[in-house]
């Protein structure tokens, strides 16, 4: 199933699928690239950042730009 | 003088880096974003002395904040200098996306792979020579808090040079 990196729960991991064009060069710098598997770490609250773990990485991201980029959720 | 430009994602440990090369004490702490203006030094090499320059991190060489403007700006004034990229050896990919960027730019580049033993604790295992002779710029494994692999990096400024990054992907493109 595909959902928003945002939309993830937590623990969840998902593979990522498409990143918003004029996105793409920021994020390919933080080790987040189309076919990279993702794992949701950490929501914080009231619209605050997520924190993702990219090759045994943590990474945190702005909601609004979590919101630009498409996974594909693994079962 | 010869300068020398810091440069590395946030909180690598460049500022570590930038102490232990001139004898400074400029802030360090373990959390991103603690250099977001530049700090100049100077250190003796084997034949002459360079003044160095603590670049704020980045991620990549499209800025997205202050102190990442801050970063490439610096690297465009300073045309002709040198870079030692400080990368993270746990979180090599991100590293690497810099190095190859500041590469595409001309600049002679020495690669410090920082907190190498995190990356040993971490079970990771990274061929050194297999990058040196892929990227054909000095890898140096490197842990700034005990200052292990300093001598090295000082000592292989002098084999930094530029390298076509088309050649780089030519070599990657081999091992495919």
């Amino acid at each position: 199933m595909e959902k928003k990196l945002s939309e993830m729960n937590y623990e969840e991991e998902g593979r990522v699928v498409s990143i918003e064009q004029d996105l793409k060069n920021k994020l390919a710098g933080m080790g987040i690239r189309i076919g990279k598997n993702l794992k949701m770490i950490t929501k914080h609250p009231l619209k605050g950042p997520i924190v993702v773990e990219v090759d045994g990485a943590h990474t945190s991201l702005a909601l609004s730009i979590a919101d630009k980029i498409v996974v594909e959720v693994k079962k | 003088m010869k300068k020398i430009l810091l440069m590395g994602n946030p909180n690598v440990g460049k500022s570590v880096f930038f102490n232990r090369l001139t004898g400074a004490n400029v802030i360090e702490s373990n959390y991103p974003g603690t250099t977001v203006d530049y700090t100049k030094g100077y250190m003796k090499g084997d034949s002459k002395d360079f003044e160095i320059i603590d670049v704020p991190g980045t991620f990549s060489l499209e800025a997205k904040d202050k102190a990442e403007e801050v970063a490439v700006k610096m690297l465009e004034e300073k045309k002709g200098a040198l870079v030692i990229c400080v990368i993270d050896a746990s979180k090599i990919e991100r590293g690497l996306y810099l190095v190859l960027e500041i590469v595409e730019r001309g600049y002679p580049v020495v690669v410090a792979l920082n907190m190498w033993d995190v990356a040993e604790d971490k079970n990771m295992q990274i061929d050194i020579e297999k990058l040196k002779s892929i990227l054909n710029i000095p890898v140096v494994p490197t842990i700034a808090i005990s200052g292990k692999g300093f001598k090295e990096v000082v000592l292989s400024l002098k084999k930094a040079a530029s390298v076509g990054v088309n050649e780089i992907t030519e070599r990657v493109d081999e091992i495919k």
